[in-house]
């Protein structure tokens, strides 16, 4: 149900970017922002504000949700320090959302890449 | 910048979000500004940090409720805005800094209260060593 009105909407940047980030397994929220970064190639970069007030968006709409309360964890910290910190999971709906977008954007791609060639043959 | 005022200046762009976020993510948000700020990152995290606040005052807007200025709660009305907000932080960060440093240092003000026989009023006067006056009167 929450995941319907996610897939008649196109996602955000930074929204595309968490759930891209999340898709390779969980993080804690300094990870997804270097996640963020590290995809992007340095091209995006992500603050804690922008991060959690999406984040808190995804959680109500059970795009995302807290992997210690999720039965799907199975990630360890890395190190002691993390062991407080909060990691984040990618929840089913999340999924189908992250494939649905991409999906959209394959569209949009391939008619971007359509018209181009139109274009080209034209004034061919 | 200082690396504990630009810590404390932070700290203060969060205690303006809305409780439940700063329950959720405050501490996670001061650790992230922690790590980024010794990359040298501290004026994009400002500037993250305040568009943040204005997201989640404008989400306030449309959903009034509580949330939390600096160390207590108030109930929000429709008309409360993201400049409101500043400046009950600003003012009560000041009023609590304030109390705090009187509360440190030994007062050099004097306080008396005067009544009036004749007229149903009463006079508060602070008296500084300098012998200068700030005299609060009621009106009658």
């Amino acid at each position: 149900m929450k995941s319907e009105s996610t897939k008649s909407r196109p996602l955000s940047s930074a929204t595309l970017h968490i759930l891209l980030a999340l898709a390779g397994g969980n993080l804690h929220g300094y990870g997804i922002i270097k996640e963020v970064t590290r995809n992007s190639d340095g091209h995006y970069r992500l603050g804690p504000g922008t991060l959690y007030d999406n984040l808190k968006k995804l959680m109500d709409a059970g795009l995302v949700a807290d992997a210690a309360t999720s039965s799907s964890s199975k990630r360890k910290p890395v190190s002691s320090k993390e062991d407080d910190r909060r990691f984040y999971t990618l929840t089913k709906d999340g999924k189908n959302a992250l494939a649905a977008e991409v999906d959209r954007l394959q569209g949009v791609v391939r008619e971007a890449k359509l018209r181009l060639q139109e274009a080209r043959t034209g004034k061919a | 910048m200082n690396r504990a005022f630009a810590r404390f200046a932070y700290r203060l762009l969060l205690s303006l979000h809305p409780a439940s976020f700063q329950d959720e993510f405050g501490t996670e948000m001061l650790w992230i500004f922690d790590e980024e700020y010794s990359q040298g990152g501290a004026a994009y995290m400002f500037l993250d940090g305040a568009i943040s606040l204005l997201r989640q005052c404008s989400r306030i807007e449309k959903d009034p409720g509580q949330l939390s200025i600096a160390s207590g709660e108030i109930i929000t009305g429709p008309g409360i805005g993201p400049v409101r907000l500043l400046q009950a932080g600003i003012t009560t960060s000041l009023i609590f800094f304030s109390l705090m440093w009187l509360a440190s240092h030994p007062s050099p003000w004097t306080l008396s209260v005067r009544w009036s026989d004749r007229v149903p009023c009463y006079t508060i006067t602070l008296q500084a060593p300098s012998h200068a006056e700030v005299v609060l009167e009621s009106t009658p």
